[in-house]
């Protein structure tokens, strides 16, 4: 039976070599002066004093978050109540939604994100709509609000298909203990629905919260160049301006704070946990 | 109320399920569009999917896509699988530190795990391409198999393979009879996460990839500037392979159960199994097919040319050609920037010619990337127009062969713009508040920054950091008053539309603009411009040195060098195909665009220089900041 845990030897030197030591070397580089080798290696916070000391790449990082923030949150909006739509509907309904939810993640985002340029266009079908409904032609394509819907298109199925997965796990007697008890609709779902969803819900918004403060082809394919986030910034550091160490450091900024915030929402759930624990028993004592 | 409800629900369903399909509709339905708008459908017609099975580009990145995703799959299903088996037997400290390490690529933003990838390639100087991208997305792969089999097998009872181990069975029947049957839907759920992470993967192949290899993902950003109907082509392509493969997969095991009730000792596990080897043997059927080529007799039968220039810089036809008469494979990577390629090449990155601009010419014979050229082998010097040799940049074309050339001016809208208007303003037309909203700024830093210094007065080579803060300054009003869009390639096709009143584009461009638009014009302000100088090198690494130079002297004489510069639009350095191309009957008949302006003494060639180019390169980065800012 032992003999079993062998079996991951050779992962665990893999995951070393591919996982933690990649991660190490940015941590380096970024303490670097100059140059892309770490053979020459000398220390410096340099390359994170030019990030915090400058009030414009604060700006776009600030403006990164706050995107980020605003479509998770439409996300969430917008997916919970679908995702209990789907979570009534009778079984074999229910399959099919969750298939069609599924299906536009199997085809390649940035396929999807290109389709969305024709869209949007000035005279494309978008705006073709907006005038047909007399809201005047409206240019939509390079702004803020096109990038905003470029991720909410792209992260909207992983917020819906995790609630979703939470819904379907609660126990219906639960919820039959609740109305029995006498609770109405809003009382079970505020009391009894919402709260057995929370999993769900930390789980989503970590998935859209996560891709879409690094991402930075959504803003490039559909907020052009003046467009600038985080990803962006990182991305063009290493492309075209070269700055390997001042890039890594950007990295290294997003890598913690992500962790950070990642672990104050994984807080919330075991938070929650504890409470959660509680009001089952209430409900059902 | 409970009716309500469903019908609110029932609306919204709706809504989002149009929202999700509309897009994908609309990409099937252009696919088929016989022109190349993206947004009004003239009439039914296959050309683009012709273009597309043409395009080797487009060819190779659905093969590189979806090889690497089955290799991917399979090495990171079989491998995680595994590592989880193995794992949950482990101390609990290991399990618990490795739980860490896996969360790694799944809880960093995606671009630190492809920036660490790239470092960990180039630290051990790997050569990237398709290699480094199948390793790095078996890396990150095996996580999620591990994540979705490992509870799989916790909840399995310790006792059943102490059981098989006590029955006789050796350790490894053990595994595959006993243990891996009873997980088996945690690694094919596994599998088919992995398998979804690496065909919808972008960020971290497109930091990895080296040497001319392409996924979907990468091919579409990098083309996505241009109209170009054919990457819906490609698209509904993929859109059908994966509406089949999900079908096979949602139906196929539900068929087959009812038949194994039959026979009932079957595994299910065989059905993926079965699967998988079908498209496998499509996709090698798809190789064999790819590389069919015949025959021995031509010169550099089954050598290759490693060429890295800019994105829609060459007539593949004429690539064709070549390959055809060589017997050659011509493998192109683009890229954006001249810096992007420095950073490239500096990294020792090989390939068999460069098409750089001048002063990065300047800079690689500078820092000795490049090659001296034996002029006895080339043949295309005396073809060449007078004025394209003997540049500052390198003045006996000891190193490069030109390729293309031109200047950088204004296109604007004659409709909205008055000549008078340029005529008296110059550049600063795009300070004017008539046209606020209304403008493109080219994302070049070069550019931007020729267009300022100029208005100012200065040449656009200064070394002095007042009269480059001075420009910054002008660029940073230009940006926050002007609300200009700032863009690349997009520029061409919105322009040749009249999307916008004014923009600043090279002259092929605007060539190419012109000639699609008669109410589109081109200026060139008196107080001077950017005469610039593509030209083709060989860096000191190349490879295949007698194949570059025959790709050059094959690129430059009269035909090859008309279809490319009338496919292009850029000004071709060929003195007969520049005429003829101006000259009635020609391609650009009459475009004046087209004839780059000789004579004007404010007309200067870029010259490199590190100080001002790192300058001019963090100021650019902080107006494009600024612009981004102000909205």
């Amino acid at each position: 039976m032992k003999k079993f845990s062998n079996l991951a030897i050779p992962y665990i030197a893999w995951a070393a070599m591919m996982l933690i030591f990649p991660m190490l070397l940015i941590a380096m580089y970024s303490f670097t002066e100059q140059g892309n080798s770490i053979v020459s290696f000398s220390f410096t916070l340099d390359h994170y004093k030019k990030f915090f000391t400058d009030p414009d790449f604060l700006i776009v990082l600030w403006r990164s978050l706050w995107i980020a923030l605003k479509t998770t949150l439409i996300c969430l909006l917008l997916g919970y109540p679908l995702a209990y739509f789907i979570a009534k509907s009778e079984e074999k309904v229910q399959n099919t939604l969750v298939l069609m939810v599924t299906i536009p993640m199997w085809i390649n985002m940035l396929v999807r994100t290109y389709a969305w340029i024709g869209l949007l266009s000035p005279d494309g079908l978008f705006s073709m709509i907006l005038g047909f409904w007399g809201l005047g032609e409206v240019d939509i394509l390079y702004t803020e609000a096109s990038v905003l819907i470029g991720m909410i298109y792209n992260f909207l199925p992983f917020m819906i298909l995790q609630i979703n997965t939470s819904l379907c796990k609660m126990d219906n007697s639960l919820l039959e203990a609740s109305a029995d008890l006498g609770g109405n609709q809003v009382q079970t779902f505020v009391r009894v629905i919402l709260p057995l969803s929370v999993p769900g819900i930390i789980n989503g918004i970590t998935l859209v919260f996560l891709p879409a403060v690094s991402s930075f082809f959504i803003p490039k394919l559909l907020g052009g160049g003046q467009y600038f986030l985080i990803g962006n910034l990182i991305e063009n550091q290493f492309i075209t301006v070269g700055e390997w160490n001042f890039g890594s450091a950007i990295s290294m900024i997003m890598a913690i704070i992500m962790m950070l915030l990642m672990m104050a929402v994984r807080n919330v759930e075991l938070k929650n946990e504890g409470g959660k624990g509680k009001k089952v028993t209430n409900e059902e004592g | 109320m409970k009716k309500d409800k469903r019908i609110f629900g029932k609306i919204l369903m709706t809504l989002l399920i149009i929202f999700f399909y509309l897009p994908i509709v609309y990409m099937i339905v252009f696919s088929f569009n016989e022109g190349k708008s993206l947004t009004s459908f003239t009439g039914f017609s296959l050309r683009w999917y012709e273009h597309m099975l043409k395009s080797r580009d487009m060819m190779s990145a659905l093969y590189t896509t979806f090889s690497v995703a089955l290799l991917a799959t399979l090495i990171s299903t079989v491998a995680g699988t595994i590592a989880a088996i193995g794992l949950s037997k482990s101390k609990k400290i290991v399990r618990d530190i490795m739980e860490q390490v896996d969360n790694l690529p799944i809880m960093n933003p995606e671009i630190v795990t492809a920036i660490g990838f790239m470092l960990l390639f180039i630290t051990f100087k790997v050569e990237k391409g398709y290699v480094t991208m199948l390793l790095a997305h078996i890396a990150f792969c095996i996580p999620y198999v591990i994540l979705s089999v490992m509870p799989k097998v916790r909840s399995l009872d310790p006792n059943l393979a102490d059981a098989a181990l006590d029955l006789g069975a050796t350790p490894l029947q053990a595994l595959t009879k006993v243990i891996v049957p009873q997980i088996a839907p945690g690694i094919l759920s596994g599998a088919l996460i992995a398998f979804t992470m690496s065909v919808d993967d972008f960020i971290i192949s497109y930091f990895v990839t080296g040497g001319g290899v392409k996924n979907l993902s990468i091919m579409v950003y990098t083309m996505s500037k241009r109209v170009n109907p054919s990457i819906n082509a490609v698209s509904t392509l993929v859109v059908v392979i994966i509406t089949i493969a999900l079908l096979v997969i949602n139906i196929i095991p539900s068929v087959l159960a009812k038949r194994q009730q039959s026979e009932k000792k079957r595994r299910p596990l065989w059905v993926p199994a079965l699967c998988t080897a079908c498209v496998l043997s499509g996709v090698i059927a798809f190789v064999i097919l790819g590389t069919n080529k015949d025959s021995q007799q031509y010169p550099f039968y089954g050598q290759e040319l490693y060429l890295y220039l800019p994105g829609e810089y060459i007539n593949e036809e004429v690539v064709e050609s070549f390959e055809e008469v060589t017997g050659a494979t011509v493998i192109m990577e683009n890229f954006d920037s001249n810096e992007q390629m420095y950073i490239k090449v500096a990294n020792g990155e090989s390939f068999d010619i460069l098409i750089p601009s001048d002063y990065m010419i300047e800079r690689l014979i500078s820092e000795g990337y490049l090659q001296e050229l034996d002029h006895s082998q080339l043949t295309c010097m005396d073809v060449l127009d007078p004025a394209v040799l003997h540049q500052g940049y390198d003045y006996d074309n000891t190193y490069s062969v030109p390729y293309f050339w031109g200047t950088v001016g204004i296109v604007y809208d004659k409709t909205k713009v008055s000549v008078e208007d340029l005529e008296t303003q110059g550049y600063a037309v795009f300070l004017n508040q008539k046209y606020k909203g209304d403008i493109y700024l080219y994302d070049s830093e070069r550019d931007a920054f020729m267009m300022a210094l100029k208005n100012l007065g200065y040449s656009m080579n200064t070394e002095s950091e007042e009269e480059l803060k001075a420009a910054y300054e002008w660029l940073v009003t230009c940006v926050q008053t002007m609300e200009p869009e700032i863009v690349t390639d997009e520029i061409i096709d919105n322009m040749a539309q009249a999307r916008k009143a004014l923009g600043l584009v090279y002259s092929g461009d605007a060539t190419y603009i012109v000639s699609e638009n008669e109410n589109v014009g081109f200026y060139l302000p008196e107080e001077g411009t950017n005469r610039w100088y593509d030209s083709m090198v060989i860096p000191q690494n190349a490879e295949n040195v007698p194949l570059a130079y025959a790709f050059m002297n094959y690129i430059s004489t009269y035909q090859h060098a008309y279809d490319n510069s009338a496919y292009v639009g850029y000004t071709s350095p060929n003195l007969q195909a520049k005429e003829d191309m101006y000259a009635s009957g020609g391609d650009y008949e009459g475009i004046e665009a087209y004839i780059p302006r000789m004579g004007n003494s404010n007309d200067e060639i870029f010259h490199f220089n590190l100080d001002t180019k790192k300058i001019i390169g963090n100021l650019w980065s902080k107006v494009k900041i600024a612009a981004s800012n102000a909205e």
